[in-house]
């Protein structure tokens, strides 16, 4: 028997954490008695922020440690998972790591009677909005909490590590068992908080599972990708550049359709077009050159390439103008200022109730905290 | 009304080094970019070719580089943006550059470069040695070695028209024996520029060409999705250039009037022999005045002078050695550890010559490394080994050295 | 005084006027707030389309044209790490070479190399000198982000003293493993280049064009020329990527990173923080969880290194020369 566990995570930002846990799977198993193994996906190497990765745990309770090599390691990826734990809910909405593979339903790998267990405060149904469905049955499961984000040299130690490796053993008792986590977070990390926080997490996502049939979820048809064989394509290593073409307008800028990155992101930039003024700061500043410059000095945001850095909010002059939303509040990558264009007033408070009153405050170093403040709606300046 | 001159081919006949020889070359095929990096024994083709810039004899950038890596990655770009390029190198100074090497190989770019072979550091030494140009066999370059100064000249032109063919765009090391080649003077028959042009065409890179005309990325990050297919294609284009060289030869010795029948390696006295050496550079001529001895004797012996070594030629020596009783492969190289611990040569030969049925005994000689002489009384001892090996019928020995003190 | 050369080039004069059309797109794999590819997209919007550019490996290749597939617009083509200098002198020499013996049309290409700190102030040191001595049109960007990126965070000869890296992490014996003081690279290449009309050190983001117009006056004065930019990293120096504009101000601010061209011999400052209120360096050290283990007496030690720099440098922020010029006693 094999149980195999992928954990996505966000680059960099829980490349700590999704290595923690990967980890200690693989030495709680060990001391169950039982062989195991972790890795890496490699070719997620180098990880950049914000990236979908994904770190794997492979358990055994029978086999060899070679034969469980041979059947689970030296791949690129996992061939199915029996516990797919999303370590940032907004994962949820498909990862593209690659280039040429487009964006990838995040439960893909799940197997039938396989668990998805996701770290979030929302509930299934809101979540499965986003997921693509599958021809049986499987399971999705909830870890009530925050994406836990860090940086490479700051670990952000919020207990989320314990926590999910109590959520494993509520999902899937036969990878590792909730005593065998306790008695190891207790022997290792010697504090009696990060057992209980373990126990706790057990406790509270047994009652968090949830069945998944085969008509729950969206349409996702997602195919690999066939690639050209090798004499079907052109020697010496060159392949075209993007070919030149811009003009004013959404999406008038020409971009790499083959690898676009949208994924990346946890929040995604609303812009207030009415209070703009134009200064160019966000189109100037952004890395990832997703501002379309429109009509009336404005700047649409071509989200499918944005990648959620939060540069423009910061670099914003105008209060309120460019705030960074949950990317889980929105369905699709259309442009906002078409939108606002054809409905000023419609948009303004379309972005108002999606920016909330929430405004997430981190601090310069990712790991040494996270606020919500309270943000406030400026008054619609429609009529430019 | 003035009768046509018939067309001269050759412009006149000059005492040359090795290295000179393909200097005129050089300026024979129009170069546009030169990087120069000293180290015994090639820098004289770019003394030479310093010179001929200076004279206005060739219009070319000439660059001198900080160090062979810089040398071998300057006229790799100059090469990707079009421009036909040259530069060369020796012993440790190659190795210096390697990396810049490989890479030239994997992007396909049709780079000469000439080497004159050195002896590997440590310790310094400036003899002849193989190692350095056998280096580069395996990474998709067109590899042979030139016996006189005469050959080095025509093959530069002659690689360049290989290299350059779009189904081949592959790099190319012209190795030239240190000393021996490198610096021996001899007289030789210069081509004329318009004979030149009649057998080389310009150097045309199409939609390769790195140009904002044709806006392209050339050799971007890839992933397990590619890399194998890549290699693929570079191991195809190695099999192509056999053909394309023969083309080549076949138009070269149309414009020049030569008689190269076989492109890949010299025959000599073969027909009936029993036993023959097989080498590579400048070995051949002591090795040839062995075999005429010998016959005069009544030997049947005979010498096999290997000039192309990537694309090895396969079928075709597998064709030739496979008729004889003993080979006898002389190795100017070392490959330490290696099965049998014998020479580079002999392992090419020996998975050569596997698939025949009545394989001839193979025996292999190392020696000359570091420059040590190979005398033609050496070469006769080869031939007794050869020999001594068939009738023996053994094993044993397959390795021996020659030459060395012990 | 002597008037700093005018340049004849085609100054962006304010935001609005930056060209639109972008030469470096989006679909690349950096990292999110990535100040590299803000100088990528920057130094090809600033040059335009008649450009040839080659990139070594690093962050900038890996990250840029990821599993085949590019954001390349104006052709590019990838170098090897030690190699920035020489590619350029390669593509310039071709270009000039072909141009003059009627291969190609007769009209002037712009050849700029990158590389990263690696490859801009260690290996490819070599090379690069090489190509500041000749008379080639090129420009050659180091655009430093204070570690080995692409390797997932090494130091480098330009990491900051302290710095934690894969390579330099505290530990319970020694706090600090990385005590190499950043490499000086561009008054060290203008020192020993003297026909390199033109080294600059620049940020791709403050002040806003500021490096655009580097880059053009750099490619309009003729000649080998080099930049040295600042870019703050999020992933290597461990900061919520929103802050990357301000941590590279605060870089700039504190004089840490001195802001400069040299035209021909003469120093403009381009942020002049000799005079000015400079920020603690603290402030920038603290908003960096690669910082974060440093005490009080390292922080102190920066704080004076810094101080030295702009205070008793014979050219401040440049040249490490103090004391005034004395003839040696016998």
């Amino acid at each position: 028997m094999i149980k195999r566990v992928e954990i996505n995570y966000r680059g960099i930002f829980q490349k700590n954490l999704a290595k923690r846990i990967g980890g200690d799977i693989v030495i709680i198993a060990s001391r169950m008695g039982k062989v195991a193994f972790s890795n890496g996906r490699y070719s997620d190497s180098p990880e950049r922020n914000g990236i979908p990765c994904k770190y794997f745990a492979f358990v055994s309770p029978d086999l060899e440690e070679e034969e469980l090599e041979a059947e689970c390691g030296a791949k690129l990826d996992i061939d199915e998972a029996d516990v797919s734990v999303v370590l940032d809910e907004t994962m949820v909405k498909g990862v593209e790591p690659w280039g040429w593979h487009g964006v990838r339903p995040i439960n893909e790998k799940v197997t039938e009677k396989g668990c998805l267990l996701v770290v979030s405060h929302k509930e299934p149904e809101a979540l499965l909005k986003f997921i693509g469905k599958k021809p049986f049955d499987y399971r999705i499961a909830i870890l009530d909490g925050d994406a836990s984000l860090a940086g490479l040299w700051v670990f952000k130690d919020d207990l989320t590590h314990e926590r999910v490796l109590g959520a494993i053993a509520a999902v899937d008792p036969e990878i590792i068992s909730i005593d065998a986590v306790e008695d190891f977070v207790k022997w290792k990390y010697k504090e009696e908080r990060r057992a209980q926080a373990a126990r706790q997490a057990y406790d509270a996502t047994l009652r968090r599972i949830s069945r998944v049939t085969p008509e729950l979820g969206i349409e996702w048809p997602h195919e690999v990708p066939i690639l050209p064989k090798w004499h079907e394509f052109g020697e010496g290593v060159v392949v075209p550049a993007v070919e030149r073409g811009f003009e004013m307008g959404p999406r008038g800028q020409s971009r790499n359709t083959m690898f676009k990155r949208g994924t990346t992101k946890t929040l995604r930039p609303v812009v207030r077009f009415d209070l703009c003024i134009g200064c160019t700061l966000c189109w100037l500043d952004c890395p990832d050159e997703c501002f379309d410059p429109v009509e009336g000095k404005l700047y649409d945001v071509n989200y499918e390439y944005c990648v959620g850095c939060g540069k423009c909010a910061v670099v914003c002059p105008v209060p309120e103008c460019i705030v960074m939303v949950d990317e889980l509040k929105f369905e699709d990558d259309s442009s906002p200022w078409e939108h606002y264009r054809r409905d000023p007033q419609g948009y303004i408070e379309w972005a108002e109730e999606k920016k909330g009153t929430d405004r997430y405050a981190y601090p310069h170093v990712t790991g040494t905290g996270f606020e919500i403040k309270a943000g406030s709606a400026p008054p619609a300046k429609v009529g430019k | 009304m003035a009768i046509a001159q018939e067309p001269q081919i050759w412009e006149r006949e000059d005492l040359l080094t090795g290295c000179q020889a393909v200097s005129q070359a050089v300026r024979l095929a129009d170069v546009d970019v030169i990087a120069a990096y000293p180290i015994r024994p090639y820098t004289e083709v770019m003394d030479t070719l310093s010179k001929i810039i200076a004279d206005g004899q060739l219009d070319a950038e000439y660059i001198i580089a900080d160090s062979e890596h810089s040398q071998f990655e300057i006229v790799k770009h100059a090469s990707a943006v079009g421009a036909r390029s040259f530069a060369g190198s020796s012993g440790t100074g190659w190795m210096y550059g390697f990396e810049a090497l490989v890479v030239t190989a994997s992007d396909r770019l049709p780079v000469l470069f000439l080497v004159g072979n050195r002896a590997l550091d440590d310790p310094g030494a400036f003899g002849v040695e193989h190692n350095d140009a056998l280096a580069v066999r395996d990474m998709g370059f067109l590899l042979m070695w030139a016996t006189t100064a005469q050959e080095a000249l025509e093959h530069v032109l002659i690689g360049y028209r290989i290299a350059e063919d779009k189904r081949v765009r592959m790099p190319m090391a012209l190795a030239m024996d240190g000393a021996f080649l490198t610096h021996s003077q001899h007289m030789v028959r210069v081509p004329s520029p318009e004979a030149v042009k009649r057998f080389l065409p310009p150097y045309e890179l199409g939609d390769r060409r790195l140009h904002p005309d044709n806006p392209i990325s050339i050799a971007p990050q890839v992933n397990e999705d590619w890399v194998i297919e890549l290699r693929r294609q570079n191991w195809e284009a190695a099999r192509r250039a056999r053909g394309v060289i023969k083309e080549a030869y076949q138009e070269f010795n149309s414009v020049f009037g030569t008689d190269y029948s076989n492109p890949y390696f010299t025959e000599f006295m073969t027909d009936d022999a029993d036993y023959v050496l097989v080498g590579l550079g400048t070995v051949a001529m002591p090795g040839r005045t062995a075999v005429r001895r010998m016959r005069e004797q009544g030997h049947k012996v005979g010498y096999v002078n290997l000039r192309w070594f990537r694309p090895f030629p396969t079928e075709e020596l597998r064709a030739c050695l496979g008729r004889f009783k003993g080979v006898g492969v002389i190795d100017r190289d070392f490959a330490h550890g290696s099965p049998d611990s014998g020479g580079i040569l002999l392992h090419e030969i020996r998975s050569c010559l596997y698939p025949v049925k009545e394989r001839p005994k193979i025996v292999n000689i190392i020696g000359g490394l570091g420059g040590r002489d190979i005398s033609i009384a050496d070469c006769t001892t080869m031939f007794e080994r050869t020999r001594q090996a068939v009738e023996s019928d053994s094993d044993d020995e397959v390795v021996s050295w020659i030459g060395l003190r012990e | 005084m002597a008037e700093a050369p005018v340049i004849v080039f085609d100054k962006i004069r304010t935001v609005r006027d930056t060209p639109l059309e972008e030469m470096f797109t989006s679909g690349h794999r950096t990292c999110q707030g990535c100040e590299s590819a803000m100088v990528m997209r920057h130094f090809s919007k600033a040059a335009g389309p008649r450009t040839i550019a080659t990139g070594s490996t690093g962050c900038m290749y890996v990250a840029n044209t990821a599993y085949m597939t590019t954001p390349w617009i104006i052709p590019w083509m990838h170098t090897q790490l030690g190699a920035g200098g020489s590619s350029a002198v390669g593509t310039a020499a071709a270009i000039r070479a072909l141009r003059r013996k009627g291969k190609i049309a007769d009209e002037h290409i712009n050849a700029i190399a990158f590389c990263g700190d690696l490859g801009g102030g260690d290996m490819g040191l070599s090379g690069i000198s090489a190509a500041l001595q000749t008379d080639y049109d090129l420009l050659i960007i180091l655009y430093d982000n204070e570690s080995a990126a692409n390797t997932d965070i090494q130091a480098t000869g330009m990491t900051t003293y302290g710095a934690q890296t894969t390579f330099t992490p505290p530990g319970t014996e020694h706090r600090i493993m990385q005590r190499r003081w950043k490499k000086n690279v561009a008054p060290m290449l203008a020192v020993g280049h003297p026909t390199c009309r033109y080294v600059a050190t620049a940020s791709a983001t403050y002040p806003p064009l500021d490096f655009h117009n580097k880059v053009r006056k750099a490619l309009a004065i003729g000649g080998p020329t080099f930049i040295h930019t600042f870019d703050p990293c999020p992933k290597g120096w461990d900061y919520h990527p929103q802050y990357s504009r301000e941590v590279g101000e605060l870089g700039i601010k504190s004089g840490i990173f001195p802001l400069y061209e040299i035209i021909d011999g003469k120093v403009t400052y381009t942020y002049d923080a000799r005079n000015k209120e400079r920020t603690p360096v603290r402030e920038y050290l603290m908003a960096q969880g690669r910082f974060a283990h440093l005490i009080d007496e390292d922080i102190d030690y920066i704080q004076s290194m810094v101080d030295t720099m702009w205070n008793e440098w014979e050219v401040p922020g440049l040249a490490p020369f103090k004391g005034g010029l004395e003839l040696a006693k016998v």
